[in-house]
């Protein structure tokens, strides 16, 4: 039975540094296998979809340009991935990876959201052939 | 007004956002002064229709979605659905994959005690508690994003095994970690169990005997700080479990200081078995595969949560996609002692009371219907199932 | 320090009026600087009282149905007004205090106490049930803590003899030993018959955020409930000086006032942090079984040492 039993902690963080952060001025080092934004490679993509038939979430979309010489793009729906590596599980390929750098994902606007990865004439056809078609908004390559 | 309140009872209506857990439930007491003569609560405003949902999905991407029922046991779920898809394909995850499954559950333990005991302390008033044991819950968010790569829905789980491995560097961050959580719940058990303006708000109030207990069903924790031997994790164990056993942690108090005291010692069966599995973690692989179209069949898969059992039922009909999932989670088993134990209290113990279940609304989202007579069967289609929607938030 | 302001000035600037709402704001951020510290936190920056009480006068005011609309618009002015016309008799900031006269001791506990009792009845004129339940709370507690609040008070000033604030802070200065230490029971009373006052955590049940939202002042929102709040700092700075100028020796200067009252303030903020919340049948008990009798034991004591003093004083002197 006693009063004030925590007496101890408030007098020790009286005189000790807040543990508070300052997260946007003080960054925490992120940890080595944080599943940030998802990164895909071309080069290795054989077509076979078992990323995007698996994504919980439907944020991959693998748009085929010309399936004999491997001409794909993939539309990454930032804004809609929870994040769960199962993309990165299905791939036999290891075409895809989730970076550890980027993960502050806030924006203003949807833009930046939408992502499309591979080689830069088959996105910039892609891109040309949408804006052609419909009048879509210009996406940016990230 | 004098005259219109006196003839009418008074209500302290609270919710449908509770002012002190800041999630979606309505509760009404009766209040004679301070004294509570009766209760009833009101939930299912976040009824997400997951159930409904996962029928739409196939089995892979069902395992996300069930993750997202809770925020603070994600894993768990996950976990649940995982063994019983393993199940209905009559596969076994190798003993590492087992393994990791327990340690990432019993990290979630952990995060979910130590979130509970902050929660509990600030409905006491005593915010220093508060703000400590959520300082020192950091540790364990940052293990988990370590190991996981995620704070919240950790996705550890594939079907059929694990994604994540443990690494050297990693087991030593985990060892660590223990070692000064241990520390600080020490001094936590100590404040809770000694300091006397706490126990004024803690000790004899809200007490279920164990005779209630068992009528009302209660589980988990709540049921084990009355006596109740209950636990999953010992009675039919899964995942890793067998290899690494629990010791079950009870009391026969049945108050809220119990309550604390058994959700504290747990903390301690945690950090043991973390140890444990670190030091003699099982070589092999992670995965082993599972066939996309899952075998027709039944299956019944438990696992206990920070908050008691959770229950799965699921059923496959041989394509891709599950045909039904049913959940039942815990917090749905303990409103019961809630709404009985609250009656005779004071308004002011009220809300230590309902967080002494550690309640979890978000878990709560489902539909109840409960059948007095055994004979009668009662047949909804989905017309009916709308209406009742609709007529229920009107 | 014997300056004399115009009482224009010193109603308006300085030592009360504008400085004194100042003052308020800092102690509020002090408090909750020092309570955050305590509990690991950063705390809010210097600014944060002053901004939220702009954001507050500058909201819209609603006034709910089914209240006396007048009462609702009033009672917070009363509560200000009453806090700022209790600055005006204590040697805030070491000043000599404006309006100086024999007995302004009970006049300022008195109107310390309008704060509570506005609290109270704005509580019970509105409908809401967090309200009512807050407002009948904070009126029990009103009875709980005033009367050994008001005898701790008493107690330096029977001590010297004077009802006169000033005069028991000269007093205070030239005694030998601080009341801190000659009548301990009292401090404390008074220290923690503040808090039950300002309803500082622990004994914050009267507004008990986790079990009835705000209290009783559940319905007021923009400038009444901002006028409130300020109110509260107001007496949160005139207690902590009549506190410290009765029992921590008095000041003259407003250095002395500084670290008396800073010292005060951390040892409350320590309080703050330390207990979980007492309720409301907790602290009813706490008073009145011990508190009054503590403290009612104590005065009689000093009642007695002061009849007895003539005789005794030539047998101790030699």
């Amino acid at each position: 039975m006693t009063i004030g039993s925590m007496l101890g902690d408030v007098v020790k963080s009286f005189f000790k540094k807040p543990v508070t952060e300052k997260y946007p001025f003080v960054r925490q080092e992120a940890p080595e296998n944080l599943r940030g934004k998802l990164v895909w490679e071309p080069e290795k993509c054989t077509g076979c979809m078992l990323c995007v038939k698996d994504c919980p979430s439907n944020a991959l979309e693998l748009i085929v340009l010309d399936k004999v010489n491997k001409r794909f793009v993939m539309k990454y729906n930032l804004d809609q991935c929870t994040f769960c590596a199962q993309c990165v599980i299905n791939c036999r390929f290891s075409c895809l990876n989730m970076s550890e750098e980027q993960w502050e994902l806030a924006s203003t606007n949807k833009e930046p959201f939408e992502v499309y990865y591979g080689r830069e004439e088959d996105v910039k056809f892609l891109l040309e052939k949408a804006s052609r078609g419909e009048a879509e908004g210009p996406c940016k390559e990230d | 007004m004098e005259a219109k309140q006196k003839s009418e009872k008074f209500i302290v209506p609270i919710g449908p956002q509770h002012p002190a857990l800041k999630e979606p439930g309505h509760f009404e007491f009766t209040v004679d002064g301070e004294i509570v003569t009766n209760a009833t609560a009101r939930l299912g405003f976040v009824h997400r229709g997951m159930e409904k949902g996962v029928e739409d999905r196939n089995w892979t991407q069902g395992l996300y979605l069930m993750e997202r029922v809770c925020g603070i046991c994600s894993h768990v779920h996950a976990m649940a659905y995982a063994l019983g898809v393993e199940k209905l394909a009559n596969i076994q995850a190798p003993p590492r994959a087992q393994a990791i499954r327990e340690l990432v559950a019993e990290l979630e333990r952990i995060h979910s005690h130590l979130l509970w005991l902050g929660v509990a302390a600030h409905e006491g008033g005593f915010d220093t508690l508060f703000m400590f044991s959520w300082r020192d819950r950091e540790t364990v968010m940052d293990l988990l994003e370590t190991i996981t790569g995620n704070r919240v829905n950790y996705s550890a789980n594939v079907l059929g095994g694990v994604k994540i491995d443990i690494n050297d560097a990693q087991k030593d961050a985990l060892r660590r970690g223990m070692d000064f959580l241990e520390e600080r719940t020490k001094h936590y058990l100590k404040v809770v169990t000694e300091d006397e303006t706490f126990l004024g708000r803690t000790r004899k109030i809200g007490v279920m005997t164990f005779e209630e207990a068992t009528l009302l069903g209660a589980i988990g924790p709540t049921g084990r700080a009355s006596g109740v031997q209950r636990d999953v994790r010992v009675d039919s164990p899964y995942a890793g479990y067998p290899d690494f056993p629990v010791n079950i942690v009870t009391s026969d108090a049945g108050d809220l200081e119990a309550r604390f005291v058994v959700r504290i010692k747990e903390l301690y069966e945690s950090y043991r078995l973390v140890r444990e599995i670190v030091d003699h973690l099982p070589g092999g692989d992670l995965t082993v595969k599972v066939p996309r179209r899952i075998p027709e069949g039944e299956v019944i898969s438990r696992v206990e949560a920070p908050r008691g059992e959770l229950f799965y039922f699921m059923k496959s009909n041989g394509t891709d996609k599950p045909e039904r999932i049913k959940v039942r989670t815990p917090s749905l088993c303990n409103w019961g002692s809630v709404l009985t134990t609250a009656i005779g209290h004071k308004l002011a113990d009220m809300p230590m009371i309902l967080a002494g279940i550690d309640p979890c609304f978000s878990c709560n989202d489902r539909l109840v219907m409960i059948n007095g007579k055994k004979t009668e069967t009662q047949v909804w289609d989905w017309e009916d199932l709308r209406q009742y929607g609709i007529e229920y938030y009107k | 320090m014997n300056i004399t302001f115009p009482s224009l000035i010193a109603l308006l600037l300085f030592p009360g009026g504008l400085f004194l709402l100042g003052s308020g704001l800092f102690f509020e951020y002090l408090d909750r600087k020092l309570v955050a510290r305590f509990q690991n936190r950063i705390g809010p920056r210097w600014f944060q009282p002053l901004a939220d009480f702009i954001k507050l006068l500058a909201k819209e005011e609603v006034i709910p149905a089914g209240t006396i609309k007048s009462l609702f618009i009033l009672l917070p002015i009363f509560a200000l007004a009453a806090a700022l016309t209790a600055a005006l008799s204590v040697p805030l900031f070491g000043f000599k205090p404006v309006f100086s006269y024999n007995g302004d001791l009970i006049v300022t506990l008195y109107l310390l106490s309008m704060m509570t009792l506005c609290i109270g009845l704005a509580g019970a004129n509105t409908e809401d049930r967090f309200s009512i339940v807050g407002a009948t709370r904070a009126l029990t507690q009103l009875f709980s803590y005033e009367a050994p609040f008001l005898l701790a008070m008493l107690g330096p000033a029977i001590a010297l003899g004077t009802w006169n604030i000033s005069l028991i802070n000269q007093g205070a200065t030239q005694q030998s030993l601080w009341f801190i230490v000659s009548q301990p029971i009292g401090f404390l009373a008074a220290l923690i018959g503040l808090m039950g006052k300002l309803e500082l955590p622990p004994f914050d049940a009267p507004e008990a955020e986790t079990e009835i939202v705000a209290g009783a002042l559940t319905e007021y929102s923009g400038r009444g409930f901002g006028l409130f709040k300020i109110g509260r700092d107001i007496e949160l700075v005139v207690g902590l000086t009549l506190i410290a100028s009765f029992y921590l020796g008095g000041f003259s200067t407003p250095l002395d006032f500084l670290w008396k009252v800073f010292v005060l303030l951390l040892i409350t903020a320590a309080l703050q942090s330390l207990f979980a919340r007492l309720r409301i049948d907790q602290t009813v008990g706490l008073w009145w079984r011990i508190g009054a009798i503590l403290v009612l034991c104590q005065l009689v004591l000093i009642i007695v040492g002061n009849t007895l003093s003539p005789f005794i004083a030539p047998l101790l002197g030699g």
